[in-house]
């Protein structure tokens, strides 16, 4: 089954199917959640209501799309509806969003996660779907639904910015 | 972006580095970064940041989020609004409303409920509660 035929399966009453969607999606969709909003405890949260709400509005989707971009807009707001409710934290006793790997000193994952913690969501956003999903500037305008004009000095601003807090830490 | 000035310069570069369509021609950029020690300076330093991710990737996060959803969801199925109700709903108040308009009838107290019964009969079928609604967009505003 792919993702088209689960979707057909679902509209047509069949809510089981949608678990399949759940379940080959819902690592990605966390890892997402958490680079917007900085810890795994809510981008579960956020998860799992951008899954229900993704349910509710199925028929919605244009079936010529595909699921993850558009679940992906859902699940962002979902992230900045919570981020809005909750003070930000930065605090860091272990890295969320980066992951461990053999043969790469750990200071420099920390350092490079202390610096993305400290960025603001929406720079952390797009520079984590550039430099960490490599999405291109077309792919990226899709995700955050702005044109690609925008993309261009978003991601400027934000790599500006990372390179601030980044100084000090490497430079 | 139109106009040549530093700023366009380094995000057409940056393009440019990405791999992407640029907005300016290659040879414009060149000439620019060749002139521009400041650019030269930021475009070392965008390029020491970008190498930093180059072997990162993001953490693998757990979750089994299914059977929460499931609860959640429990027996609904996609919702899907049809016209039908609606027609039937108009058919039935403008019926009323002839009614109503007769001369010298009185259907009495009831008669007077019938357009509020169906509106509530309505909802019901739909499943939706509107003061819900309203409860829901408040707490989405606060």
């Amino acid at each position: 089954m792919d993702d088209k035929e689960a979707i057909e399966i679902c509209l047509k009453g069949e809510k089981d199917a949608f678990r399949f969607l759940v379940e080959n999606y819902q690592k990605q969709a966390v890892a997402h959640a958490v680079a917007i909003l900085g810890n795994a405890e809510d981008a579960l949260d956020a998860v799992q209501e951008a899954f229900i709400d993704a349910f509710k509005s199925l028929k919605q989707f244009d079936r010529t799309r595909r699921f993850y971009p558009w679940f992906y807009v859902l699940l962002r707001n979902r992230c900045y509806k919570m981020s809005a409710r909750k003070r930000e934290t930065v605090s860091i006793e272990e890295t969320e969003i980066l992951a461990p790997r053999a043969g790469l000193p750990s200071e420099e994952r920390f350092a490079l996660e202390r610096a993305l913690v400290e960025l603001s969501k929406e720079d952390r956003e797009i520079i984590t779907l550039k430099y960490l999903d490599g999405l291109s500037y077309d792919e990226l305008a899709e995700h955050l639904q702005i044109p690609r004009g925008t993309v261009m000095s978003r991601l400027f601003y934000a790599r500006k910015q990372l390179q601030a807090k980044l100084t000090g830490k490497f430079h | 972006m139109n106009e040549i000035n530093c700023e366009n310069v380094l995000m057409a570069k940056m393009a440019e580095i990405d791999g992407e369509e640029a907005g300016f021609s290659s040879e414009q950029v060149t000439l620019h970064i060749a002139a521009c020690e400041n650019c030269r300076r930021e475009i070392e330093q965008m390029r020491l940041s970008d190498n930093l991710f180059k072997n990162q990737t993001r953490r693998g996060q757990p979750a089994d989020l299914w059977s929460a959803i499931e609860n959640q969801i429990g027996n609904k199925t996609v919702y899907q609004i049809s016209w039908k109700p609606f027609v039937l709903l108009v058919v039935i108040l403008v019926a009323y409303k002839l009614l109503e308009m007769l001369p010298e009838r009185d259907f009495g107290l009831a008669f007077k409920l019938v357009p509020l019964v169906f509106i509530v009969a309505l909802f019901v079928f739909l499943k939706e509660n509107p003061f819900k609604i309203n409860a829901e967009l408040t707490q989405g505003e606060i």
